[in-house]
């Protein structure tokens, strides 16, 4: 049950990063490798701010998640809109190696740690079986958050904005959506969904490095391109089952646990394989990218 | 209007002597000033062959791959199993669990190149079988995925090799003839393919993917063969490094080395062979007077002193900016050519 | 001065010049054909009047004001629609969500709500597949969902790239009667076709576009005589 429990803890977790990727990927085919960055200054955040209540310490934390990805935007993507999705692909690289060179120019290259949430460990029992409180909590949170995005994208104009640009930014244009805010606001909403999965991670491994959310982003990609490239909830869908897959890996692999993300590649593979456009898309779709 | 086409489409004696010249004079004339210099130009011979690599296949198809450093890896194991000395390998404490057949295991040193080269053009054949039905933006990411999946398998497992430790006693290049030739041979081998008819062909297909398979292009076996081919390349770029470094270790393979290697091929310009060498060029040289500057030294009377790290963040702030300022890369998308001025605004 | 005035417009892809200084006018309450054959430069032309394509020199003015080099978003708030090549229709939303997105470019949107009436009103398939993805609309529908979307946004000058393309005759016959409604309620109306008898016949006045510079224009009497029709259309010789 247990196993179970963490299964769904970390398939959220990987849904709530792969979504924030999901984004911005949709208004501007653009693969954000520095999320990875987005994660990692939100956990260095919480960190140094830890002797402030939790909430205001998430708070800053979103908050400067927010501005960054609305700086790399301002100053980075904005002039490469239109080179094509290659282009995009290989800044955001170079972009994401830069900013963990400057944290460890500001950090340090060893890691910070500060105990965040510490009632957030332990365990408790409930109908005979033991619990972590981590995993619960990580659960409401998840669930509640991706409630509020399902909610955000589904039934607000923003997120018709969003899902129409996802779809054909020109003639969504065409149409009278303004194409800097919404960008603006999809690389904010990232920053914040980032913001939440580095609160996640951190509480579980209080020690932060440059390199802090690099995996989770890394296999959070793997999963939109699981899930279906261009379609936010395929993005979702496909993060959740790499971090479901993974964690149930590493429950029951024993011994051979440090294999699982051979095993987790190797099931990426098969799925691409057998539906090379993402699980949410037809047989042998080619998506127009 | 077709000498503006990026690529090659017939055979140019400049073209291909361009680049061979260039790599030679540079190496041997840079080699003979010191001996880091010339440790530093054996590497930068490495990172060439892996750039011209990555050039085959992603500058002709427009794929982004991150995966090469997965052949570089498995190409820097097998050269270096087969090389390393009995000795170490049945003593070494890394080495305890090695599978017994791997420590008799041997090969004469350019054999087990050979074997590097075919080891990463198999696995790039199988792999890309399944890759190239992806389109270039999900092959992009599935291809980090195989460098993660090789990663991780190599850090830890120790029957095949040494996990996450250094395999040591790997014999080493004498002087820089070795790894010239190679890197050389490895150019000869790229300018050819890129002027023959699957090379062009791949170059329609990333003009207009639509358009391709109109005129009988199969995408899919042309990329393949491309990737196959810069596969081979990769491997033999991790068996070169093995032998320059003298021990291998997985982590020689991973991010630094992918991150590296595309940054010099986009500053340079994934368009041709030309661009991969002066990208090659161009970052080594940055990166060795950022490297002497960060030591503390002086270079042509300049001084700075730089904290460590700063490097690769200037590193990865020239590929940004090279993105944001032209990014056909600094050769602008043309080969080799005399007179080498007037560089073309970019569209 | 018209509605909507064109002087010397230019543009092109890159390197590659596509329109060659094209000027005309359109008053209100009328409608202008646009006709030519493919490559003319019809649907740049279009896309260059709504911002989506930069213009290399000349001006647009809407109702008197500049809309040279604005984008596309804002020539729409402007009074501006276009309804594009291929329709565009979002096929993953609904078509309700289509219609919605459409009020996004309206200026006053205190009176959305009449506005959505209106266009349901002209076009009862937004009634009866309110809620069906706009993907599975047949041609038809798909095109007067378009006209819809773009007309919520209370336009005073609608632009028409190939409103006909890929539907059968009495669909179009269909779509171009409501282009009528369309315009005795105010709107003016571009249409760019590469069926000339069609639109010859219906439009105020004509323009036949070729390699980028507009060679004649005809009224609906010239669309009666097919051989002047053939020569103004192809050029001399034809």
């Amino acid at each position: 049950m247990q196993a179970i429990l963490d299964a769904i803890s970390l398939g959220g977790t990987y849904a709530l990063a792969a979504l924030g990727l999901g984004l911005v990927f949709g208004v501007m085919r653009l693969v954000n490798f520095a999320h990875a960055e987005l994660i990692t200054i939100s956990a260095y955040l919480m960190v140094v701010t830890n002797d402030l209540p939790l909430l205001l310490s998430f708070l800053l934390a979103a908050l400067g998640a927010a501005l960054l990805a609305i700086v790399t935007e301002l100053a980075i993507y904005r002039r490469l809109r239109g080179t094509g999705p290659a282009i995009m692909l290989i800044a955001s690289f170079g972009l994401s190696v830069g900013l963990q060179k400057s944290y460890e120019l500001i950090f340090g290259a060893l890691p910070r740690s500060a105990a965040v949430a510490p009632w957030m460990t332990g365990s408790f029992e409930f109908a005979g079986l033991n619990f972590t409180i981590s995993s619960i909590v990580t659960v409401a949170i998840t669930i509640a958050i991706l409630l509020a995005m399902g909610y955000l994208i589904e039934r607000t104009t923003l997120g018709l904005q969003l899902r129409a640009a996802a779809t054909d930014f020109k003639t969504a244009r065409l149409l009278g959506v303004r194409s800097n805010r919404l960008i603006g606001s999809a690389f904010a909403i990232s920053g914040i969904l980032a913001a939440s999965v580095g609160f996640i991670l951190v509480v579980e491994n209080p020690q932060v490095d440059p390199m802090f959310g690099l995996n989770i982003t890394i296999l959070a990609l793997v999963g939109i391109v699981i899930g279906g490239i261009s379609s936010l909830r395929g993005a979702a869908l496909g993060g959740f089952i790499v971090g479901f897959i993974l964690s149930i890996l590493n429950t029951y692999l024993g011994n051979a646990r440090v294999y699982a993300y051979s095993y987790l590649f190797l099931a990426v593979v098969i799925i691409l394989l057998v539906r090379p456009g993402g699980i949410l898309s037809k047989r042998n779709e080619m998506e127009r990218v | 209007m077709m000498k503006d086409v990026a690529g090659l489409t017939r055979f140019n004696a400049r073209e291909l002597f361009g680049p061979l010249v260039t790599v030679l004079i540079l190496s041997i004339g840079v080699g003979a000033i010191s001996a880091s210099l010339q440790l530093a130009v054996q590497f930068a011979l490495c990172n060439l062959v892996m750039v011209i690599a990555l050039q085959v296949f992603v500058g002709n198809s427009g794929v982004l791959s991150f995966g090469h450093g997965a052949f570089a890896m498995v190409g820097a194991w097998v050269s270096g199993m087969a090389t390393a000395s009995e000795r170490v390998k049945g003593n070494a404490l890394a080495l305890q669990e090695l599978w017994q057949p791997l420590i008799g295991f041997r090969l004469n040193l350019y054999i087990s190149i050979f074997v590097a080269m075919a080891l990463g053009a198999t696995i790039a054949a199988l792999t890309g079988a399944f890759l190239m039905r992806l389109n270039g933006l999900a092959a992009g990411i599935a291809t980090f995925a195989l460098l993660g999946l090789f990663y991780n398998f190599f850090f830890n497992n120790i029957t095949l090799g040494p996990g996450s430790q250094a395999l040591p006693a790997v014999p080493k290049f004498q002087g820089i003839y070795e790894p010239l030739a190679m890197a050389l041979a490895a150019i000869v081998i790229v300018y050819f393919f890129n002027i023959s008819s699957t090379a062009r062909s791949l170059r329609a297909s990333r003009e207009d993917l639509l358009a391709a398979p109109a005129l009988g292009v199969s995408i899919q076996r042309v990329r393949w063969i491309a990737f196959t081919i810069s596969g081979a390349l990769a491997g033999l770029s991790g068996a070169m490094y093995v032998h320059v470094a003298g021990t291998w270790q997985v982590q020689d393979y991973y991010l630094v080395f992918t991150f590296l290697t595309l940054a010099m091929l986009v500053i340079g310009g994934s368009a041709s062979l030309w661009g991969a060498v002066v990208g090659t060029l161009v970052v080594t040289a940055v990166g060795q007077i950022l490297l002497l500057w960060e030591q503390g030294k002086s270079v042509v009377g300049i001084q700075l002193d730089l904290p460590n790290g700063a490097r690769s963040l200037i590193i990865a702030g020239s590929l940004v900016g090279m993105l944001l300022w032209r990014f056909a890369g600094v050769t602008n998308g043309k080969e080799f050519s005399i007179p080498f001025s007037g560089r073309r605004k970019s569209s | 001065m018209g509605l909507l005035e064109v002087k010397d417009l230019q543009a092109g892809y890159g390197k590659v010049d596509v329109l060659f200084g094209v000027s005309f006018s359109l008053e209100a309450g009328q409608s202008l054909g646009i006709v030519g054959p493919n490559g003319a430069g019809k649907s740049t032309l279009m896309k260059a009047i709504a911002g989506e394509v930069a213009m290399k020199s000349g001006t647009v003015q809407l109702q008197g004001s500049p809309i040279t080099g604005k984008k596309p978003e804002d020539v729409v708030r402007l009074g501006l629609s276009l309804v594009p090549e291929g329709r565009q229709i979002f096929g993953g939303l609904t078509v309700t969500e289509n219609l919605m997105l459409g009020l996004t470019g309206r200026r006053d949107k205190s009176s959305a709500k009449q506005a959505l009436d209106q266009v349901r009103g002209l076009f009862p398939v937004l009634n009866t597949h309110a809620d069906y993805q706009a993907g599975m609309l047949s041609g038809g529908q798909q095109q007067q969902l378009a006209i819809a979307r773009a007309l919520v946004a209370d336009p005073k000058v609608l632009l028409l790239d190939e409103p006909s393309l890929g539907l059968a005759p009495t669909v179009i016959m269909d779509v171009f009667s409501k282009l009528k409604e369309i315009i005795a309620l105010g709107t003016s109306v571009v249409i760019v076709e590469q069926r000339a008898h069609l639109v010859t016949a219906f439009a105020n006045k004509t323009l036949i576009i070729r390699a980028g510079k507009i060679q004649a224009t005809l009224t609906p009497e010239d669309a009666k005589d097919e051989a002047a029709l053939r020569r103004a259309y192809f050029g001399a010789g034809a």
